[in-house]
Formats: C-alpha cells, sequence, structure tokens
C-alpha cells in the first residue's frame, strides 16, 4: 500500500526554487532514501512533508489524502513524524522529558507513553543511563538517539530521518543505521535523506537522487548500486 | 534589629510584586525572543480594571482582581494575534519597535479614558496587624501569601503538566516542538494569556499601597527588565529569584543608604551583576 505520495512538488524561497517538480513514492514498511549532496534539496523535501514550509506548486498525500497546507501539529498527529538534521532537542530539558514532550500527541495515554519509553530505553540503553541529564550535555551520537527516540515517541506511521549520519563517528553510524532497519522492521515506514550513500542503499528499499532541486535518478537500492554515475558520485568506489 | 526584620518583610513584598511581573515578561521572552515593552501597559491597564471594578461597580477587592487577570489576559492574547503573530517573520526590531507603539497607545488610551490623576485604590484588608512583634498591614500579608502561591501554582503548571511544559518546549526550539506535534500558536496564546493575568495580579495587589496611574507601569517594567537580565533571559527562576534580590536591594537601600536613591539601586546592582556574570545568574547554555 502506498503511504505517502509526492505529486510534482515545488518549494520556492523567494524567487528561488528549492525542489522543482518532484514525485516521491513510499510504501509501506519500505526504507526509501533520498541522496544528494548538500543543498540538492533533500531537507527542503522533509520540511514540506512536515509542514514546515509550504509548497509552492504540487500536492503531497499521506494515505490518499492531500496534507499539504496542513500545519506542522497536525500532520505529527496524521502519523509523519520528522527527526531534523540539527535534532531540534530541547535542550535545558533531561532525556527523560525530551523523550514524553515526543508523546505529546499521546499526552491522555499514559500506560502506552510508559510503553513506549520502555521500548525506547531498550533500543537506545545509553539514553536510559543519561535519562536525567540534559539534552544539551549529550554526545552528538547520543543526541540523534535521543531525536529517534523522541521521533519514536510519537508513534509514528511515517518516520523522516534527515541525514541521521551527519557528523557522527563510522561506528556509530553503523549503529546507527542497525537502529534504523530495526525501527523498520518493527512496522514503522522510513523516508532517510542521506550522503553516506553506501550505508543508506545497504538498507533501503529504493531512492532517489537529487541534483539541483530536481530528481534526477530513481530506482530500487540494487538497479542505483549498479549505475556507474552514481557509484562515482556518490559511493565512491 | 525590629527595623531589620520590618524592612526585609517590606522587601519581601516589593520583591513578590516584581517576581510576578518578571515571570510574565520572562515566559513571553520565550515567545517572541524580545522583551516585551508592551508588558508595562499591560500591568498598569490592569491596576485600572480593578480599581474600577470596585469603585464604579462595587465588586469586591478579590473577585476585581479576577476579572483583572481575565481582562488583561485576554488583552494580552489580542496583543498576540493582531500584532506578534502578524510580526512572527519581521527582523526582531520590528517586534520591538510595535511593542513600543502599544505602550504608547495603551497608556495614551488610558489617560484618555480615565484621566492622568494619581487614584488611590481601596482595599479591605487596611487592618494593621501585630504578627512576632512586627507591624503590618494585612494588605501586604496577602500580597506575599497571594504571589507566593501564585508562582508555586505556575511552577507546578510548567513541570509538572504537558500543557505547561509546552511554554518551556516552545521557548528552547519553536520548531523542536512542532516537530513533536504541539500547536505554537496556541501555545503563544496561552503564554500570553498567562502573562498577562500575572502583571494583573501584581498590579492589583500593590495599587493600594502605591497608586493607580497611567505612568505605573514604567518603573516597575523597567525594573522587570533588570529583574529578567539579571536571572537570565527566559529563565523562570532566574525571574523568581532576581525579583526578591532586587525587591530586599531596594527596601534594605532605602532604609540604611538613602530613600531617594532606591530606584537608582535596580540599575547599581544591574551593572554589578552583569561584571561579575555576563549572562546573568542563571544564564542558560548556548541560547
Amino acid at each position: 500500500m502506498r503511504v505517502l505520495k509526492l505529486n510534482s512538488v515545488t518549494v520556492n524561497y523567494g524567487k528561488y526554487s528549492a525542489v522543482r517538480q518532484i514525485d516521491i513514492e513510499v510504501s509501506e514498511g519500505e526504507i526509501v532514501v533520498l541522496l544528494g549532496a548538500n543543498g540538492a534539496g533533500k531537507t527542503t523535501t522533509f520540511k514540506t512533508i512536515s509542514g514546515l514550509l509550504k509548497p509552492t506548486g504540487g500536492t503531497v498525500n499521506f494515505e490518499g489524502a492531500p496534507i499539504n497546507g496542513k500545519s506542522p501539529d497536525r500532520i505529527v498527529q496524521a502519523g509523519i513524524v520528522q527527526c531534523a538534521e540539527d535534532r531540534k532537542l530541547f535542550p535545558q530539558m533531561s532525556v527523560q522529558q525530551n523523550l514524553m514532550m515526543g508523546g505529546y500527541i499521546h499526552r491522555s495515554k499514559k500506560t502506552q507513553l510508559k510503553e513506549s519509553l520502555k521500548e525506547v530505553y531498550e533500543l537506545f540503553p545509553i539514553l536510559y543511563d543519561k535519562r536525567d541529564e540534559s539534552a544539551r550535555l549529550l554526545s552528538g551520537g547520543q543526541q540523534q538517539m535521543l531525536a529517534i527516540g523522541r521521533a519514536l515517541m510519537a508513534k509514528p506511521k511515517l518516520m523522516l530521518l534527515d541525514e541521521p549520519s551527519i557528523g557522527l563517528a563510522p561506528l556509530v553510524v553503523e549503529q546507527m543505521f542497525t537502529s534504523i532497519q530495526h525501527i523498520n522492521k518493527d512496522g514503522t515506514t522510513i523516508l532517510l535523506a542521506e550522503q553516506n550513500a553506501n550505508a543508506a542503499l545497504s538498507i533501503a528499499d529504493k531512492g532517489y537522487v537529487f541534483e539541483n532541486g530536481r530528481i534526477v535518478i530513481e530506482g530500487t537500492s540494487e538497479e542505483l548500486f549498479s549505475n556507474d554515475e552514481i557509484r562515482k558520485a556518490y559511493i565512491g568506489a | 534589629m525590629e527595623l531589620l526584620i520590618q524592612q526585609l518583610f517590606n522587601g519581601l513584598t516589593i520583591g513578590s510584586v516584581y517576581a510576578l511581573v518578571a515571570l510574565g515578561l520572562t515566559l513571553v521572552y520565550g515567545i517572541l525572543h524580545i522583551p516585551n515593552f508592551a508588558h508595562g501597559a499591560l500591568y498598569m491597564v490592569g491596576g485600572y480594571v480593578t480599581l474600577l471594578m470596585m469603585t464604579n461597580f462595587g465588586v469586591h477587592y478579590l473577585l476585581a482582581i479576577l476579572v483583572s487577570m481575565a481582562v488583561v489576559g485576554v488583552l494580552s492574547v489580542l496583543m498576540e494575534r493582531f500584532i506578534f503573530y502578524p510580526l512572527r517573520h519581521s527582523p526582531p526590531i520590528q517586534d520591538k519597535v510595535a511593542a513600543i507603539g502599544i505602550l504608547l497607545f495603551l497608556e495614551a488610551l488610558a489617560q484618555l479614558l480615565w484621566g492622568a490623576d494619581y487614584r488611590t485604590m481601596p482595599t479591605p484588608y487596611g487592618q494593621v496587624v501585630n504578627l512576632f512583634g512586627l507591624t503590618l498591614t494585612m494588605q501586604r500579608i496577602i500580597i506575599v501569601i497571594t504571589a507566593i502561591a501564585v508562582m508555586i501554582a505556575l511552577y507546578a503548571f510548567l513541570k509538572k503538566t504537558f500543557i505547561g511544559a509546552t511554554i518551556i518546549a516552545m521557548a528552547q526550539n519553536r520548531e523542536g516542538a512542532n516537530l513533536v506535534g504541539i500547536n505554537t500558536n496556541k501555545v503563544a496564546m496561552l503564554t500570553f494569556f498567562i502573562a498577562g493575568a500575572l502583571a494583573a495580579i501584581g498590579a492589583s495587589l500593590t495599587s493600594p499601597i502605591n497608586l493607580v496611574f497611567p505612568g505605573m507601569g514604567h518603573l516597575v517594567i523597567l525594573k522587570a527588565f533588570v529583574i529578567i537580565i539579571i536571572g537570565g533571559m527566559g529563565s523562570v527562576p532566574g525571574a523568581i529569584l532576581g525579583g526578591y534580590i532586587l525587591g530586599f536591594t531596594e527596601s534594605l537601600g532605602a532604609t540604611y543608604l538613602a530613600n531617594d536613591y532606591k530606584d537608582i539601586i535596580a540599575f547599581l546592582l544591574l551593572v554589578l551583576i552583569l561584571t561579575i556574570k555576563p549572562n546573568g545568574i542563571f544564564a542558560k547554555g548556548g541560547v
């Protein structure tokens, strides 16, 4: 079943088009990756899906209904949660408070929140050890785990992960991708933006390649892996 | 010794009012990221609404305060909706100019509607009581008790409820708040309402021992700025502590140094504290 469909979406910043007429489809249970250099339009696409930006043209459909034009909090309630590139944590709140805020839309369901909190701590045990520390004191990798954990607390149907590996040590990146796979196996559909094409394609079902605000290539992970241009440009092997 | 204790209690009274006003200012700072100069005008309107409810409608003092909280709270929300919200994508200087504009407008309006006279607010709590050898008026005791009760309630609301926590979350990261599904418009309106209501309580509590007039907010709001700068912009405990620090310094300074200079003390204190801790006592890491 198709969960998310972007139909010829264009987003302008003033006169400048950050993305132009892009089409993206994500089906239930998939991991789909958006590849591309900095400034290619991946983050703009994410912000448009999560409602922080409004598209100038085209439509964004989630589970068959248009969501472009809805406010960000309604989109979270609909089931799409974004993990932003710069994490957007609440720096002075403790780890646990950050996670609890992640469950804001389920605030009336106390037992479910406790259950979700337990699941997040099982996925990232380090967060349990640091639960009373304020978020700004965590390392980059831990902050990324917290951002993902906070997003999980909302029990999203679709999770948008914007460059989860940025600025992390190689070993931590590996752990991060294992965790992402784990989250996906538990039933969350994932749309991932990455520059680390090798790691991303190894866990993804399909991918889209962005260049200057347009999608230039799309295909399954195998197709992208075997595409010479992509190997040269993004995988470097 | 008795004089000292008497002055400490006075400090507690003044500090309580300062803390209430500064709390509203610091909460709104978390939303606007500029100091809201119009907060002093809200304080003034709060004083007038309570006064007029009592003198024109014969409403009891405590009930008049509740009406004043509601009226000023709504006024504060309207200010957010019609002035600050449309300016949300503008450079911060425009918010500042707008805030000063609101301040001037409301003061001129108060003068037009209610005149420029200094007016006294009657209180049913004028009795003098003797407590532990101190001579106190009931009004001052009520100021301290009410202010502390309000602050405890506010603190519990911010720390223990999801809705209260959204105010803190939004102050710390607005887009982050959006991404966890918080409706930031509602939070902004709630914050402005609380700030307005706090200003109204502060003004209504202190008016019986001061006076009600269109410019009554000036000195209070200037001192509230000093308080939130001392306490760290946006910090709730900082606003409370700063309020009391200023209250005590003022009342002790007025007694032991010179009464004429009591309003300068706030600013001397500001210079002193910022020299030692440039970011304020409760300064937050990062922004």
